[in-house]
């Protein structure tokens, strides 16, 4: 190996190393450190929701004529929708999981005021909510329809006696003890008795750090508004969007239909802001590998055409082609590799900084090991094409005096 | 040593070909020291080249120790460069971010000896040219005799058996090119063949023998001849 000589001219004509190897090692840091964020964003969006989100429909319904009447609107549209071809379930709810917009209150597993208050997203859902949703009851039962408090019930306002809620809320308002059963109580003292606690689901806000803490309540929506949660059998739901519109519409000339919409639709719109965020840095890590790369084209080009008497003579006195070949893998080799220690150092360090100033989580190495092997086979490829052209030098360019 | 039959060079462009040499025929003994003269354009340098395997001639038969090198692949022609050639170029050719020690083993690594084999052949070639004092330094710190000396010190630390030398004084004054084609006769006095291209006929006349080149071709195969290691023999023209 001739490594010795070749750190020696690299240190002796140095400027340039110097730059494609500070240039890799920025690049290390970026790229590890932007791939590794990318992959936070896509885990948070492909986070499991609890939810069939794939055979969901959902859609707005608001009254708006003197006649308007909503319960009996409501009773209509769940008839209606129930009997469209592919419907597994439908509910009415005030606000869509995972929309972006929604009700949240405080809850406690006690009824003294120093209880600990938990947050939760609530729902006002019917008797069918858990097959509309696709969610799984762990424990305890689903809503009976003798317990959804319709819109005129005058006890609408007040908390319901009866509630489902996720495990997450469950295992804070209880400490993990068995929930089913218990009284959850909200500001004003009023309880609700869980009846059911499902695994897992989504709230309003997808950012929201308790997002999984969720509560529903068998009642409808007062006033002119609702909206529906309607499943259908895989491969049924594109064909309900349209059914869906015109048969509600059609039903009642007193109210609006409106947003009918697929629920990853909803979802998707959530997830806008992580997703775009997810692209840019991975378009950034593709361009600034390809700079990088460009930039490595383009030292050892220049290198090889000002080392072309150089080169020359080296054939002369007995290199062969892969002699030339080798020696500029080796020396890129040696150029990245310096970059990439230097990058390493740098990614950390960057990376710390980020995790105290924006709460990002401590780099996963695995990203670091990618980075460094991208890096690695960025500066091999890169180099092949100007140490194949610097092994076609003629070993007679060395008796040329110019 | 060297054998050439009716050696041939053609340079073809789209637009013209150029016939650098014409059936060139040249024998070269071992233990030899030919000088190779001839004006500018005279195909001096595309004969040092087809003899020192750096470019392949057109046409004719090349035999090299009795080995046909027109047979002969790249690598083969690699091996035989490393291995039985020694090379002085007129601007040295020196790597400039290499120091002496490094530059001398050049050749040493692409032939694959050791280290402790390669810094005994540099030592030794680089005492034999009076460098040994000067092996860290790099070429920038040498007088261009120096540089000279160290490019000799390279050409001989793998043991060549002929050497070839182009102008390897057209870039040293007077006084150094003394020295230089001093250090050249004593290497042929022990035994390696010399092959010397100059325009300089002062440093011809002290060769064995001193072909001329004219328009590719040899002009005049024995312009000054002597005996070879009859150093105190009067050069007198060959008519």
């Amino acid at each position: 190996m001739e490594l010795r000589p070749i750190l020696s001219a690299m240190w002796r004509n140095r400027t340039g190393s110097v730059l494609v190897a500070m240039q890799i090692a920025l690049t290390l840091a970026i790229v590890v450190n932007c791939m590794f964020m990318t992959k936070e964003r896509v885990d948070f969006v492909n986070r499991p929701s609890g939810m069939d989100i794939e055979n969901i429909v959902v859609a707005d319904s608001v009254g708006f004529g003197s006649d308007y009447e909503h319960d009996r609107t409501i009773d209509e549209d769940l008839r209606l929708l129930r009997e469209l071809p592919g419907v597994i379930a439908v509910s009415p709810t005030r606000s869509i999981p995972m929309s972006g917009s929604g009700s949240a209150n405080g809850f406690a597993g006690s009824r003294d005021d120093d209880a600990p208050r938990h947050t939760a997203n609530y729902y006002f859902v019917n008797e069918d909510i858990l097959d509309a949703l696709g969610v799984k009851l762990e424990s305890g039962r689903a809503f009976r329809d003798t317990e959804v408090r319709r819109a005129d019930d005058p006890d609408l306002d007040r908390l319901s006696p009866q509630v489902i809620i996720t495990r997450a809320l469950a295992d804070k308002l209880f400490d993990g003890e068995p929930a089913v059963g218990r009284l959850m109580y909200d500001g004003l003292g009023e309880s609700s008795e869980v009846v059911g606690v499902i695994e897992h689901m989504f709230g309003a806000w997808v950012s929201w750090s308790d997002f999984d803490q969720v509560a529903m309540f068998p009642r409808r929506t007062g006033g002119t508004q609702t909206r529906y949660l309607i499943r259908a059998e895989p491969g049924r739901r594109d064909a309900l969007v349209p059914l869906v519109e015109t048969t509600l519409s059609e039903a009642n000339r007193t109210r609006l239909v409106r947003n009918v919409r697929t629920m990853e639709e909803v979802v998707s719109n959530s997830y806008e802001g992580d997703r775009a965020i997810a692209t840019t840095l991975s378009v950034a890590v593709v361009l600034l590998l390809s700079v990088t790369g460009l930039g490595i084209v383009g030292l050892a080009s220049f290198t090889v055409r000002q080392r072309t008497k150089q080169i020359g003579t080296r054939r002369a006195i007995g290199a062969r082609k892969r002699d030339i070949i080798r020696y500029f893998l080796l020396e890129n080799w040696l150029m990245t590799t310096i970059g990439i220690v230097i990058g390493t150092a740098l990614t950390i360090g960057i990376n710390y900084g980020l995790a105290s100033a924006f709460e990002v989580e401590q780099l996963d190495y695995v990203f670091l090991v990618i980075g460094m092997f991208l890096l690695w086979l960025l500066g091999f490829l890169a180099v092949v094409a100007p140490a194949r052209r610097a092994a076609k030098v003629s070993p007679a360019i060395a008796t040329r005096t110019v | 040593m060297l054998d050439m039959q009716d050696i041939s060079r053609v340079y073809r462009t789209d637009l013209v070909e150029t016939h650098a040499l014409r059936g060139l025929n040249l024998s070269v003994d071992a233990g030899e020291f030919v000088a190779v003269t001839g004006p500018s354009g005279s195909g001096k340098t595309t004969f040092l080249n087809i003899a020192g395997l750096l470019e392949s001639a057109t046409d004719g038969r090349y035999l090299l120790d009795g080995v046909d090198v027109n047979t002969l692949n790249d690598n083969q022609r690699s091996r035989i460069r490393n291995e039985k050639i020694g090379f002085i170029f007129q601007s040295f050719n020196l790597i400039p971010d290499l120091n002496i020690f490094d530059n001398v083993d050049v050749p040493l690594r692409y032939r694959g000896f050791g280290g402790k084999e390669r810094r005994q052949r540099i030592e030794k070639a680089l005492e034999q040219v009076g460098l040994a004092a000067r092996m860290k330094h790099l070429p920038s710190q040498l007088s261009g005799g120096q540089q000279q000396r160290a490019a000799i010190a390279r050409a001989l630390a793998g043991n060549p058996g002929f050497l070839l030398a182009d102008e390897p004084t057209g870039n040293l004054d007077s006084l150094m090119a003394r020295q230089v084609m001093d250090l050249l006769e004593e290497i042929n006095a022990n035994g390696t063949t010399i092959v010397m291209v100059t325009h300089d006929p002062e440093l011809a006349r002290r060769a064995h023998r001193n072909v001329q080149l004219l328009d590719g071709q040899l002009a005049s195969p024995d312009l000054f001849a002597r005996p070879a290691a009859a150093d105190d023999v009067d050069l007198q023209p060959v008519a």
